[in-house]
């Protein structure tokens, strides 16, 4: 056994992320592989709730405990990806009483804050709540930013030795003798960070052990070593909200149900979700039903959503598990606990762990339960220290927050870099060079879209993640080009193309589902604009034109440019 | 006090007056947990951004101040990142608007632009500024300028002389930033509300309708009676306007009220003294609502005036009466346009005396908002004796207090630097507009003399 193992970790999610930087912290040497980029999967199509563990209090008090433990720990380890929002359940008239003593029983059970409040003290806190709800319990629910923190998760690992490789597919594993002793990997690009147009290639990784951090995918990965692993994959839709109507998660009180979340995310609010079953984790239908229910059932606790502007929807599929012998029938009643599976143990197979099920919330605990595992295998004795050493960005933020304006930048901008950027502000904006903003719907200025590309290479949508630029109300109509040119300065124009084509892709399809009244008229002059300005719907010095038609037959139309992993996150089956 | 003492008569014309339709929300009805709270809900306009940028290129101020950001980061844009946290504070560039409101007018997508400036700004002055800075006490003093103009008007020839006494003007500039450029406005030796007084006051005008009317060939109770809002500026500074103005209404039979008014609050917004504002709205729309329940409308002869009562005290003030007296408000000109033949009067007239001239007509900003821009080229186009041109769709720059600051004053004269050369350009050489700030700029900037299209029609009405 070789004194510093190499881990590989298939998945660059939370989880995958989590468990990088853990292992990598306690001296293991890592490498994660992730198809896509960061957050690609489920982790990019989350809801961004912290939960307090209020919603799981009566049904899954294990989840709820588990939670609000988590919640704790990430408010300080992570205070640049969260926003303590505080959250309501609220009731009302028609919701059931019984259920609310239970929530608020059960939430005292498992250790979360929560008082009763009357409809006026409620409202007192969210105007725009419904007149006539009757309660509300108070709990400490947050907001979180998945993108952020796992970029910060995966930074932190690099400083401690880890290799992070996105765009890289793991497409076998290497069995030999009953043990898996390492992955084969397909490269998109050349090894490091991505660079559109560089040849990739095929890698084969030795590895001392492998983790399994795939989520809905973990079953794939099962199948190429022989082994079953029963994911269930469910699948969710969001709506993302223009404006915050509430600065408040509002949670409606009743034992389950769809529509039932409003979070205040950043500059919007994300309403959800839904909970249907689907095959496919990659290819199931994204409906404008399920979109058109989120308003009407969450309009009965926020009237105003009904005429307010959403900009976009996407969807997401859990990657819940629960063991063979349980079979529950509706996707709700799959416990959101998380499960180790030592396929040693389970299937005879040596040399790897299959980490499944549970939440974003949870990731930490999670990369940290799999970390001592790995390293009990190898006998390393090395402490956990995830849940005390706070990630790149969130060290020492209220210190800084006292020197927000002092970058020469217009206060609500300043403000909101600093918010994103935490810690590092200073290093990322304090500059000696011009720092225009670059998109304005969202206020983020050059310095950190360069700050973006140094750390993504030439990929706009990595750049997208970690900066917010083009998630604002435009969707991206006025600064993808700005991106683009920003990308120039340092790639080519074919790379810078690659980019950019990729990018508005992205941001056209998470559209569809939301045009009607005014995003609608965006939608409209974006694509004039581009149209007119920038030949984007047939560019003779381009291969790919841009699927602007992709709107009119929703998801049946074809999809030429299906390229593997190239459109990430938000975005479903046809964003990939 | 109001000295309409009128019993109530029929309602007046419904011909109310919609600008835009600003996307203010209301509909909504948030509870109303701070009942002291000017806060509407910007949500809905900030949703109604579609981002098109046309009002940063119709925005006077961006276009020679590149430090400016435009209005869409000003509005829709900072009122968005601002929510995401209470710690937020608005941008100071705030205070560089002049509050021309030409963006409000631009927006293809009824974003209420103009209050989630004055929003804003009053949250910017509230909060930000130092009450103690000389900023602060510059701004609040030439947005009281009702409070200034009332203590000149006592001593006025001490006043004309005191305010552009050349060593006062550069200790007025070091110690306040107030340029020394301009000349102050002189002050009228009796103010229009003087002369009304000693003009019998309502009872005199009713008496002098009446026998109009007969003359006319009217009913002699006909329902014709209005609410004169005739604003600080013309009360002491160009009396002749607000005797003009009466003179012609008395010409086609209406009897007029000068209610108890203060000053209508245009140039507190643009200075983001929202609480000065108020107390000055408070009490005119306490008078106006009055009379209005009686029957009669509001007329302003200045287009800022009309402006803040239309559009700027709903758009910012809950106070009870504020959508009756902005469906009842009218600019002079305007209404009479639509309520007498005074295309058909002034076809008939001609203009022989020394008003005989040929007029560079520019039309303010706030004239715009409210659809007026073209209705005095329209009218004195057919009048015999006279030219008009239009000078274009530029703004004067001058925007009320805007120009009169010393930090501001280049810009200013920038900005109207496309009119005075449309002036200089036009046959005649006399100016011609209805607001008074515009009118300080033109004279500024040309050496004209300029008129009130209600001095014009005085003349051409009136015997
Ligand atoms: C609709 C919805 C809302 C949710 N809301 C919340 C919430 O508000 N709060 C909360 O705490 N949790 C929430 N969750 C749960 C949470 O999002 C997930 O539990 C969590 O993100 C899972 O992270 P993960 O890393 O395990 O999986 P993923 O994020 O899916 O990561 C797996 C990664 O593996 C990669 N991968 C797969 N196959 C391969 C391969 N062959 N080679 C290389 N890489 C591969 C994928 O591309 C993917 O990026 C929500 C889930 C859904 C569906
Ligand atoms: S009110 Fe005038 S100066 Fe102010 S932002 Fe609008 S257009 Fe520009
Ligand atoms: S004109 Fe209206 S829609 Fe266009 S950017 Fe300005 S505020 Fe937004």
């Amino acid at each position: 056994m070789p004194s510093t193992p190499h881990v590989v970790v298939i998945g660059g999610g939370s989880t995958g992320a989590g468990i990088a930087r853990d292992l990598s912290m306690r001296g293991v040497e890592v490498t994660l592989l992730e198809q896509g980029n960061l957050t690609h999967g489920t982790t990019g199509r989350m809801h961004g709730l912290l939960h307090s563990g209020g919603r799981y209090a009566v049904a899954d008090q294990a989840s709820a405990e588990e939670c609000i433990e988590e919640n704790r720990v990430l408010r300080d380890i992570a205070s640049h990806c969260v926003e303590m929002t505080g959250g309501l359940f609220v009731k009302r008239p028609e919701d059931s009483e019984e259920y609310f003593q239970e929530k608020l029983a059960g939430c005292r059970e498992c250790g979360i804050p929560a008082e009763v409040i009357s409809a006026e003290e409620a409202r007192s806190m969210e105007p725009h709540l419904a007149a006539d709800i009757e309660k509300a319990i108070t709990v400490p629910d947050g907001a979180v930013d998945p993108f952020r923190l796992v970029v910060a998760n995966a930074a932190s690992a690099q400083e401690h030795g880890a290799r992070i490789e996105t765009h890289s597919t793991v497409t076998d594993l290497l069995v030999e003798d009953e043990e898996v002793v390492g992955v084969e990997v397909e490269h998109a690009s050349g090894p490091g960070k991505r660079v559109h147009g560089t040849e990739g290639g095929r890698e084969e990784i030795r590895a001392d052990y492998v983790v399994n951090a795939t989520g809905a995918w973990a079953g794939r990965i099962g199948e190429m070593a022989g082994v079953d692993i029963e994911v269930r994959p469910s699948k969710g839709v969001m709506t993302i909200m223009n404006v915050r109507q509430v600065d408040t998660v509002i949670n409606r009180c009743k034992p389950k149900g769809d529509a039932d979340i409003v979070v205040p995310h950043e500059t919007t609010a994300i309403l959800g979700t839904t909970d249907e079953e689907v095959d496919d984790p990659e290819d199931y239908p994204e409906e404008q039903w399920e979109v058109d229910m989120m308003i009407d059932t969450l309009k009965e606790l926020v009237p105003m959503l009904e005429k307010a502007r959403t900009i976009r929807s996407f969807w997401g599929v859990r990657p819940l598990y629960e063991p063979p012998d349980v079979g529950s029938e509706d996707p709700t009643d799959i416990t959101r606990d998380y499960f180790l599976l030592d396929h040693a143990e389970r299937d005879g197979l040596d040399g790897m762990t299959s980490i499944v099920g549970g939440k974003f919330t949870t990731y930490r605990m999670m990369g940290e339960e799999i970390s001592d595992h790995v390293c009990e295998k190898f006998g390393i004795d090395a402490d956990c220290r995830t849940d005390e050493v706070p990630l790149p960005g969130s060290e020492e933020f209220s210190v800084l927050r006292d020197y927000m304006d002092e970058f020469g930048l217009r206060s609500p901008i300043g403000r909101r870099s600093v918010e994103r950027l935490g810690s590092r502000a200073e290093e990322v904006l304090d500059t000696d060079e011009p720092n225009p903003v670059v998109c304005g719907c969202e206020g983020v200025t050059r310095a950190e879209v360069q700050d973006a590309i140094e750390g993504a290479g030439s990929d706009l949508n990595a750049v997208r993640i970690r900066t917010r630029a083009s998630m604002g109300n435009c969707q991206g109509g006025f600064c993808c080009h700005r991106l683009a040119n920003e990308l120039s300065r340092e790639y080519d124009e074919v790379t810078t193309r690659a980019a950019w084509d990729e990018l508005l892709q992205e941001r056209w399809k998470g559209q569809r589902h939301a045009l009607w009244g005014e995003q609608l008229s965006q939608a409209m002059l974006n694509y004039a604009m581009q149209a007119a300005t920038q030949n984007r719907d047939s560019d003779p010095a381009d291969g790919d034109d841009i699927e602007f038609a992709a709107f009119d037959g929703g998801r049946e139309a074809p999809d030429p440019s299906a390229d593997e992993a190239g459109v990430a996150t938000d975005g479903g089956e046809d964003g990939h | 006090m109001s000295d309409a003492d009128s019993p109530p008569t029929d309602a007046p014309s419904d011909d109310s007056f919609e600008p835009v339709e600003p996307n203010t929300g209301e509909e909504f009805e948030p509870v109303d947990v701070f009942p002291d709270s000017e806060d509407f809900d910007l949500r809905p306009g900030a949703d109604s951004c579609y981002k098109c940028s046309t009002c940063d290129t119709n925005c006077p101020v961006a276009e020679v101040d590149d430090e400016f950001p435009g209005p869409k980061f000003q509005g829709p844009e900072q009122w968005r990142l601002k929510q995401t946290d209470d710690d937020h504070t608005v941008d100071d560039s705030i205070m560089d608007c002049s509050n021309c409101m030409r963006c409000d007018n631009a927006c293809p997508s009824g974003v209420p632009l103009s209050q989630m400036h004055n929003t804003a700004r009053g949250e910017y002055v509230s909060q930000e500024m130092s009450k103690t800075s000389v900023e602060y006490w510059r701004n609040r003093i030439l947005s009281n300028y009702r409070t200034s103009a009332w203590l000149a008007s006592k001593l006025p020839r001490v006043a004309n002389f005191a305010m552009n006494f050349g060593p006062a003007r550069w200790l007025m500039e070091k110690t306040m930033g107030v340029t020394k450029e301009r000349e102050f406005p002189e002050f009228a030796r009796q103010t229009f509300r003087e002369w009304w007084a000693s003009e019998g006051g309502a009872a005199g005008s009713r008496e002098r309708a009446r026998e109009r009317r007969e003359r006319r060939g009217d009913p002699v109770d006909a329902d014709k009676k209005i609410a004169y809002f005739h604003g600080c500026y013309s009360n002491y500074n160009t009396p002749e306007v607000a005797k003009a103005l009466v003179r012609v209404y008395e010409h086609f039979g209406y009897e007029i009220v000068v209610p108890d008014q203060k000053c209508s609050g245009t140039p507190m917004f643009a200075n983001g003294m929202l609480a000065d504002a108020r107390r000055h709205a408070e009490v005119n729309i306490s008078s106006m609502a009055d009379l209005i329940e009686e029957g009669y409308d509001a007329i302003a002869s200045c287009t800022s005036c009309s402006m803040a009562l239309r559009q700027e005290y709903p758009e910012l003030f809950d106070i009870e009466g504020v959508d009756d007296v902005a469906a009842h408000t009218f600019e002079s000109v305007e209404y009479l346009r639509i309520h007498e033949d005074l295309k058909g009067a002034v076809q008939a007239a001609e203009i022989d005396d020394d008003l005989a001239e040929e007029f560079a007509y520019h039309a303010p900003c706030h004239a715009r908002n409210q659809g007026l821009d073209r209705q005095a080229v329209e009218l004195f186009g057919d009048l015999d004796g006279v030219g008009i041109e239009d000078v274009g769709d530029s703004c004067s720059g001058i925007s009320g207090t805007y120009g009169w600051k010393a930090e501001k004053y280049e810009k200013s004269m920038q900005i109207g630097e496309e009119m005075f050369e449309h002036m200089e350009a036009a046959d005649g050489e006399v100016g011609m507009t209805e607001c008074p700030t515009c009118a300080m700029q033109m004279e500024h900037g040309t050496g004209y003399e300029i008129r009130h299209p209600m001095e014009l029609l005085e003349a051409a009405l009136v015997d």
